[in-house]
């Protein structure tokens, strides 16, 4: 078991290595840099930047370097942990990201548990009986679903909870606890904020999630081992959950794994809807004006963040499925 | 509940002379209701099965063998449904310490539901099954250990301990080499002859009476075929068991049956003793059967017959008897008209063809 | 008991069983896959709603220009966020009929907000025309101004769905958008297509170091979010010009979506490869002498063509979600074109939505699309496994 984490372990720093690489070309990939930018911007107000200016404003950010070299000024800064310093908000990287990379990792890791808390159940309830009422209607749903894209959930869901609710939509927390220190009444104002991107982003994977495990358990049904155990004797409830369901679960795994990744990019058009300090909005200005290191960094977290996802799969999967293990 | 199906049972009750029948199976049917159609997997099946015997079912792929032996346990799932008959268990009531006082209980298992406390308490205990993969047959994801036992616990009402212990001896039993250690074991570590070893404990572990092998040995190579086969007759002999042996190959059954059903599209065509099956079969197609393998012995210059065309699909309803449109005795306007009915021929020897009387299968209405 | 009969001395002998064979045998054995597929296809009744919905969805957003009682770039300028014009069947006269009819509609300055509002004038009745002169629009390239249904009186215009915050026609930008956004999906997953089924054959069927380098970059593109991805490629794209127009970005688009979604296409294709290779059919071939070319082309291909097919349909519900959310975040199509995705984007402040809730009609119809399509592609999917309970 041991071995096997080690060797995954192996095959995500691999991975890594070639998305920095890959990451860093995309972030770049849009013509012009962050000093067209600024003079642009400088230029609108009315004012000029002298060619001296320009000048020292390049070799301070280093943009006449061949892209190799910047690269390594980059990656090699990251790996000890200096992120850099974002042009635009002329602050260290590592300032500006830190919350909103946490906020992220809460909203996907709530939202992951409610989709799974319903999926699993409603795509269990849909393959056992199949082709009845119930579950055309779980079909019909389950479509509808996977059809909204999730801003058109928030903006309804928003306006539901303006409306009916009377609740202030929209950023994380009420205007009098904004610069509140944290309280118990705080963190129920940021819960009254968090159901609703919670909620969207589940909605759509719940469709998604109960789709294919009704599926991988309408296969498994089909199973040998599965009248096997019926010939013992057991309920029909043990049949499934126990014999059934387990084995229909390994594929869900893998999704999980792979899930984060999405998850984050539907929180990013999510966020910027509803104006939720995450990581999404930023890194989507951030990628739009070229500012290099902040863009660069956020997608190297969302990577990482989605290559552990993979790892973390890869080791439920082996604790449920002996055959992985002994590999 | 207990309800007796005197209606047919009368007919052709004691046709197996001098045994006690176990199972009475009479006039049932199981369709498929899938999307391209119904599929008349069994139409209008009859036969007895003899305690302590062991009986074998034979019939090309998709005569409805596995089905017969799924709808006799009660677990035919969706789409598929027992629309028509009647399925008698015999039952010996383990009337305590002095066994001589044997009530022999007769419950309709047709009459019971499929997934209900009845037909559970059956399932496993009375009768179990083995199925033709060792390789797909046992769950990936539990010990060998696990799944014996699991069936020990719900039907004996003994601690894990105990269980674990009795598994261990049933592994024993059947030959496994390491017992203790094989529990311990999940099913890709074994060989597909220990699979098949396990599989066995697993429908021993509760002493059924009734125990269906749907091709128990198809899937193993020669030397384990013979080992699983020798097993099973020592295991049937020392139990007193009885096992429905469901197979197409005709040499497993003279080697191991008393009795052969033989069966097509869905119907019995004849039943005798192994004997009177393979040196005076009746029915063309059981003869044709036996003309189709080889036999040591056989001269040299003697060409294998195969039968003639394929069977046809479950979705055909085919009028008459079921076998004319490849009967080479077929009698126009007989064969492809009315269904033959039963007909004793010998001794425990029974067929369903108007070559041997003209007594017409009553029509059963089904839906 | 039946009466024990001693077998018949002579049975006649065997018959010529040429029409031995024409009873009413049910034809399912014989039918081919593709039959089978078919059947099971035309039987799903979901499968065939959203069969019939997308042709009606095409038909209708097609012809577009010809449907919409206005032409899509038309600014009403008195008519900025006009709501949707009321509909009636009840005549002048009071009484109810055939014949639509709307209402005037003008503006009133509201005295306490000083902004404008729009009044419905109930008095005034204006029959609705079938087949009536309007503005000049071109039709699948035919220049016409024949349209469906309007206002024989030009002074007033009709707006089914409102107007947007130029006073235009939401109902005409809504079909018009559709054109681009119903066929998105299609080009973007036919290029996935070309893309995965290339790369995942050869990645499954070579094995080795190409197989190797192709799982690190599906992995790689695997771990990057989708969302932000599109953002980067898409603002690499030069701005709108003379020499690059819409169109040009319609297909810079459509490749962007494809070259991040052909992926999964590939991962499935090379799971499926992979099987075949060590399937008995191909072990014949081989031992036959076929090259590898005719190996995958006339063994693999035929085989992995109905799953092709499946996955291909549940691509495209992706693939048009993604065109929306790109053009909704303004980094997909831009104006002059329009998409539902691009006219959602006046849908973004939650504040607009309360007031002019009618500007998210086109979420409406991306939902319906997207539906319709779900339904197809899963139908397809079951179709495809005909052996399956």
């Amino acid at each position: 078991m041991l071995n096997y984490i080690f060797r995954r372990i192996g095959y995500m720093l691999v991975t890594l290595a070639i998305i920095s690489v890959v990451g860093y070309l995309i972030v770049e990939l849009p013509p012009g840099s962050y000093v067209e930018f600024e003079i642009q911007r400088l230029r609108q107000q009315g004012g000029n930047l002298s060619q001296d200016q320009i000048t020292a404003l390049e070799l301070r950010y280093g943009l006449n370097d061949p892209i190799y070299v910047r690269f390594w000024k980059w990656i090699s800064g990251f790996v000890r942990g200096d992120f850099g310093e974002s042009f635009q908000y002329r602050q260290e990287v590592k300032d500006l990201i830190g919350q909103r990379l946490m906020f992220t990792i809460s909203i996907s890791i709530f939202s992951l548990l409610l989709a799974w808390g319903i999926a699993v159940p409603l795509g269990v309830y849909s393959a056992t009986h199949r082709y009845t009422l119930p579950d055309y209607i779980i079909t019909v749903l389950q479509f509808l679903g996977l059809s909204i894209p999730s801003f058109l959930v928030a903006l309804v869901l928003m306006v539901f909870a303006q409306r009916t609710l009377g609740q202030q939509v929209g950023g994380l927390f009420s205007d009098q606890y904004q610069t509140a220190p944290w309280s118990v009444a705080k963190f129920i104002d940021l819960l009254a904020h968090l159901w609703i991107p919670i909620v969207v982003i589940a909605f759509g994977s719940t469709a998604g999630l109960s789709r294919i495990m009704r599926a991988n358990l309408l296969d498994v049904l089909g199973m040998q081992y599965v009248q096997t155990a019926r010939s013992k004797g057991l309920t029909e409830n043990v049949v499934i959950w126990k014999h059934a369901v387990r084995n229909a679960m390994h594929p869900l795994i893998m999704i999980l794994g792979g899930s984060l990744p999405g998850i984050i990019s539907g929180e990013t058009v999510l966020a910027i809807v509803m104006n939720i300090p995450t990581v999404g909005p930023m890194y989507f200005t951030a990628q739009l004006n070229q500012d290099l290191y902040l863009a660069a960094s956020f997608l190297m977290f969302l990577s990482i963040l989605g290559v552990l996802g993979n790892l973390l799969a890869d080791i439920a999967l082996a604790w449920v499925d002996p055959r992985i293990r002994y590999e | 509940m207990n309800q007796t199906i005197s209606s047919t049972s009368d007919k052709a009750a004691s046709i197996l002379e001098g045994e006690d029948i176990i199972l009475k199976v009479r006039d049932l049917h199981t369709y498929f209701y899938t999307d391209i159609g119904v599929a008349r997997a069994l139409n209008g099946v009859n036969f007895d099965i003899p305690r302590g015997k062991v009986m074998g079912m034979v019939g090309e792929s998709g005569c409805g063998k596995s089905v017969t032996a799924l709808s006799i346990m009660r677990m035919v799932t969706k789409p598929g449904r027992i629309v028509q008959g009647d399925i008698a268990l015999f039952r010996k009531k383990k009337g305590g310490e002095n066994d001589k006082s044997q009530i022999i209980e007769e419950i309709n298992l047709t009459k019971l539901e499929g997934m209900g406390p009845v037909m559970r308490s059956i399932r496993g205990a009375e009768m179990s099954m083995i199925f033709q993969e060792p390789m797909t047959s046992l769950n990936p994801s539990y010990t060998i250990g696990d799944q014996i036992m699991e069936a020990i616990l719900l039907h004996q009402g003994v601690d894990k301990v105990e269980a674990e212990k009795r598994a261990i001896n049933i592994l024993d039993g059947v030959g496994m080499a390491n017992p203790a250690l094989v529990v311990k074991r999940y099913p890709h570590e074994l060989s597909g002859g220990m699979r098949q070893r396990a599989m066995i404990s697993l429908a021993l572990s509760c002493t059924p009476s009734i125990l269906f092998a749907d091709e128990p040995t198809t899937a193993l190579d020669v030397t384990t075929e013979a080992q699983i086969l020798d097993l099973m007759r020592d295991l049937q002999g020392r139990i007193n068991m009885t096992i429905i042996f469901i197979t197409h190959n005709l040499g497993v059954v003279a080697q191991m049956c008393d009795y052969v059903t033989v069966m097509y599209l869905g119907r019995v065509v004849e039943q005798a003793t192994v004997d009177d099956t393979f040196y005076n079969p009746k029915h063309p197609y059981t003869s044709s059967l036996l003309r189709s393998i080889p036999h040591v012995g056989s001269r040299q210059k003697e060409r294998l017959m195969p039968i003639r065309g394929v069977v046809p699909d479950p979705y055909s309803a085919i009028k008459g008897c079921p076998f004319h449109p490849r009967c080479s005795q077929v009698m126009r306007g007989k064969c492809d008209a009315q269904v033959p009915g039963l007909t004793v021929v010998g001794k425990s020897h029974t067929v369903r063809c108007f070559l041997y009387s003209d007594t017409v299968e009553e029509a059963s209405n089904v839906r | 008991m039946t009466e024990t009969v001693q077998p018949l001395p002579q049975t006649p002998p065997p018959a010529e069983n040429q029409n031995l064979f024409d009873e009413p045998v049910s034809d399912v054995g014989d039918l081919s896959q593709w039959q089978l597929m078919r059947i099971r296809f035309s039987k799903n009744k979901l499968a065939m709603l959203g069969i019939w919905g997308m042709l009606i969805v095409y038909i209708v957003v097609f012809l577009g220009e010809f449907i919409a009682p206005n032409w899509y770039q038309f600014q009403d300028t008195e008519y900025v966020f006009g709501p949707p014009s009321p509909v009636t069947f009840i005549g002048p006269d009071g009484r109810f009929g055939l014949q639509p009819y709307t209402y005037a509609t003008t503006t009133v300055l509201n005295k306490d907000t000083f902004a404008f509002e729009f009044a419905v004038d109930e008095t005034q009745k204006i029959p609705i025309s079938f087949f009536v002169q309007g503005d000049e629009v071109s039709v699948l390239g035919f220049k016409t101004k024949l349209h469906l249904f309007g206002l024989k009186d030009t002074k007033q215009r009709f707006y089914v769905m409102g107007a947007d915050g130029l006073g235009r026609d939401m109902f005409a930008r809504i079909l018009v958008g559709g054109q681009i956004s119903t066929t998105v999906g299609l080009f973007g997953v036919a290029l996935s297509i070309i893309l995965g089924s290339v790369l995942g054959t050869a990645s499954g069927y070579f094995g080795g170091i190409i197989d190797d380098v192709m799982q690190r970059i599906i992995e790689v593109l695997g771990a990057f979010p989708q969302i932000p991805l599109w953002a980067a490629l898409a603002a690499a794209m030069p701005d709108i010009s003379e020499n690059f127009t819409v169109v040009h970005r319609y297909f810079l688009i459509t490749i962007v979506l494809s070259v991040v979604g052909w992926t999964g296409l590939a991962r499935q294709l090379r799971a499926k490869v992979l099987s075949y290779r060590s399937a008995d059919f191909t072990q014949a071939a081989l031992a036959a002498g076929s090259s590898d070319a005719r190996i995958i082309l006339t063994h693999m291909v035929p085989n992995g063509a109905s799953h092709i097919i499946v996955i291909a349909a549940l691509g495209i519900p992706g693939m048009i979600l993604g065109e929306t959310s790109l053009s909704f975040l303004g980094l997909g199509i831009l104006p002059p074109a329009v998409s539902w995705g691009a006219l959602l984007r006046d849908a973004q402040q939650v504040s607009v939505v309360v007031q002019h809730p009618w500007l998210l009609i086109p979420a409406g119809t991306v939902v319906l699309t997207v539906w319709l399509f779900s339904l197809i592609g899963d139908g397809l999917r079951d179709a495809v496994d005909p052996y399956s309970i």
